[in-house]
């Protein structure tokens, strides 16, 4: 326990410093009508310790960044190129686009973790819980099976489970106690990174709260990293630090979530903000976005919201505006905004940085 | 309205008889061994009913054996006498319980069967009962026919596992057309083409029984061997076939497992391919093929007629078609009565093993 107790700390005291830098990553499908874009150009860093949120509506890549984070994409989608540098704890950097496959193994989970989407499906149905988190330790690390069956009931423990669930199946759990389980797993082996897709989705409104709070004290507790990927706005509002809008494929606008809600910069953020209804305050029509998402075969030119966009200008159907920071009085980081309505007047020189 | 509703009468619950509380009780109680006795009880009464329906139905076949046996005895004899004769047919009726009406025969044969442990005496090799008759051919076909079972079921899971792992590289395609073209080809048809090919032209194995007639039967090195080299053709005639059908078995239950979001989550675990495949994939699909293996084990009783025949095998369907031919009631009675046994233990044991296999199996309530 003293070892853990270490990388606790060792965690805590490497918050703020960066952990994934993703540089124009684009994951690309095959389709009968064509390349599907549905990841193309993303920019992202994430710090050690913080909970960064990915918003944006259905469609717009989501969930195939994530599963591309970890490279388990799947045919007919395919990642058609940018790098993943992974900042380990010894500071090293390693590109988790070019690493072998058996190294890539190793990553998996020790360093970044998983909350698929679907968890209700997660588990395998005919092992035992405490066999499922054997397994994954043991590929891991060295401890021995009486070690693995002492540690179980605790780390069950701080999700807020019993410890009799260790010996029970899957299908003899309910679908928060299933989605726990799996983040207990990830703070068995105490890993740097969890990824969250949708934690919440398919979650009666009680359970979630559970999960956004067992979520909330691994960072809080462990001084884990979250990337927490959801279209619900209130679970952002609730727990990121920093969120990140992705709209058609790539990111539009990255900042505090403080910063986010009250003060969007994007037309697409303010749109999405916009469209929240609220509990108090005067009564208002909710604005809404006019039109549809586009197709990820066929994105429009230069910026990808042009068609959609109510301050539209010469340039926009031109060039790609690129993600860059901003001035801004108020907020703690200077929030990345990609759109020309600030890069023509505010952009700073520097480039992207990923918000440094 | 209510109030009248609830001043009325109390309904009383017709009381049940004590023993049917106590059964319920038990069931309560210990859900495992009344599961188990329940089914076993059921497996008894199974057997018993097969046996009388297979009893009634092989009386009603028109002729009577004795009748042509006699028939048999005394044109080879040559030596007529209706008075003998009559006698005779007399006292081999007593031997082979003909004697009486059906329900005096089959209360004779149950008796016989159940309290002394005899199928009654054999036509084929009168006066050896035919419970011997069987005996004697029971080692070859379960030494052919289960150890092809076996080979064939391991190494057609293996290998459909695989081919439906890989399902996406052009081998794995390839050997799944070919499986499938082969799962459709009867196996007598294979067995015709490697004694053509194996034994009359390159005359490498022998085509025809069990041993070399030149050995005598025991645990010499020689007999072995050669009751191994008699074996290869009818069993890989088999397992051929069997192997094919299996592997497509077995891809087909794999391959919608793989789109399952637990394998993807087991593949984020960062485990190995081989552990996923293993663990995760085809321990969730492979319980149709678990029961398969056990129905096929249990009814390898009956022997494989086709097999046997083609190559002269001493096994018990080569026993069977003989007996037919010769009417000898005893010795059908007995091998379809192993066959119906075979199948219905190996039923049993599936039915109490199935909770074991997978955790989401429950019988009791």
């Amino acid at each position: 326990m003293a070892v853990r107790q270490q990388a606790l700390e060792d965690n805590k005291s490497a918050a703020g410093t960066p952990l994934l830098d993703v540089r124009d990553l684009r994951v690309y499908y095959n389709t009968v009508s064509g390349v599907s874009r549905a990841v193309d150009g993303v920019d992202l860093s994430v710090r050690r310790g913080e909970i960064l949120g990915i918003a944006g509506e259905s469609g717009s890549g989501k969930s195939t960044l994530t599963t591309a984070l970890l490279r388990l994409t799947k045919p007919p989608g395919f990642i058609a190129g940018g790098s993943i540098i992974f900042h380990s704890r010894d500071g090293e950097l390693v590109d988790l686009m070019k690493v072998s496959e058996a190294q890539m193994r190793s990553y998996r989970w020790r360093n970044l973790s998983y909350l698929p989407q679907g968890s209700m499906n997660s588990l395998n149905p005919v092992m035992r819980i405490s066999d499922q988190f054997e397994d994954v330790i043991r590929a891991h690390s060295d401890r021995s099976t009486q070690e693995i069956r002492d540690i179980v009931p605790e780390l069950l423990r701080q999700v807020g489970l019993e410890p009799h669930v260790a010996k029970m199946y899957p299908h003899e759990l309910s679908g928060g106690m299933k989605q726990r389980v799996i983040i207990a797993m990830a703070v068995a082996l105490n890993s740097d990174l969890v990824v969250a897709d949708e934690p919440t989705t398919a979650l009666d409104v009680h359970i979630q709260r559970v999960v956004i709070q067992t979520l909330g004290a691994l960072r809080d507790n462990f001084g884990m990293t979250v990337i927490l990927v959801t279209h619900d706005m209130a679970v952002h509002a609730e727990l990121a630090d920093r969120v990140a809008v992705m709209y058609a494929g790539s990111i539009v606008e990255v900042g505090d979530v403080r910063q986010i809600f009250k003060d969007p910069k994007h037309p697409y953020t303010k749109g999405l903000i916009g469209s929240i209804p609220r509990i108090g305050g005067e009564r208002r029509r909710l604005s809404g976005i006019q039109g549809n998402t586009p197709s990820p075969t066929n994105w429009p030119s230069g910026c990808r919201f042009h068609p959609r966009c109510p301050y539209v200008m010469d340039v926009c159907p031109r060039e790609v505006p690129r993600l860059l920071p901003i001035r801004d009085g108020q907020a703690r980081q200077k929030p990345l905004v990609a759109c020309h309505l600030y890069t023509e007047v505010q952009a700073e020189s520097g480039g992207r940085d990923g918000g440094q | 309205m209510a109030e009248i509703v609830s001043q009325g009468p109390p309904v009383s619950q017709p009381s049940e008889p004590r023993l049917v509380s106590a059964y319920r009780a038990f069931t309560v109680n210990h859900p495992l061994v009344a599961y188990a006795a329940r089914r076993f009880g059921i497996y008894l009464f199974t057997l018993w009913g097969s046996i009388t329906i297979t009893f009634f139905f092989f009386r009603l076949i028109p002729g009577n054996p004795i009748d042509a046996y006699i028939q048999n005895l005394q044109t080879a004899q040559q030596n007529y006498s209706v008075h003998a004769s009559q006698a005779t047919v007399q006292y081999y009726k007593q031997v082979f319980g003909l004697n009486g009406n059906l329900f005096e025969q089959y209360y004779h044969y149950m008796y016989q069967l159940f309290v002394q442990h005899n199928l009654g005496p054999s036509l084929l090799n009168y006066p050896t009962p035919s419970q011997f008759v069987i005996a004697r051919a029971l080692p070859w076909t379960i030494g052919l026919l289960g150890t092809a079972t076996v080979i064939m079921w391991v190494l057609g899971v293996v290998l459909g596992a695989l081919i439906g792992w890989k399902r996406d590289k052009a081998v794995s395609e390839f050997w799944t057309y070919v499986t499938i073209a082969l799962s459709h080809i009867p196996y007598y048809f294979v067995a015709l083409i490697l004694v053509f090919l194996l034994s009359y032209r390159l005359n490498l194995l022998p085509s025809s029984a069990a041993y070399d007639p030149g050995y005598s039967i025991g645990l010499s090195m020689g007999f072995i061997k050669s009751v191994l080299q008699h074996a290869i053709l009818p069993a890989i005639s088999i397992i051929i076939i069997g192997v094919a059908s299996w592997m497509v078995g077995t891809r087909m239950l794999l391959v919608p497992m793989l789109g399952e979001d637990f394998l993807t989550f087991a593949e984020a675990k960062g485990l190995k391919p081989r552990h996923i495949l293993t663990r995760y994939a085809m321990r969730n699909c492979w319980l149709p093929q678990v029961i398969g293996l056990g129905i096929s084990l249990g009814s390898i009783f009956n022997g494989n007629i086709i097999v046997e025949q083609l190559f002269n095998y001493p096994g018990v369907g080569n026993l069977f078609v003989q007996a037919i031919g010769q009417l000898d009631y005893n010795t059908i009675m007995g091998i379809v009565e192993l066959a119906i046994f075979g199948v219905l233990t190996a039923n049993l044991i599936l039915d109490l093993l199935m909770p074991a296999l997978d955790p989401r199996v429950k019988y009791w309530k």
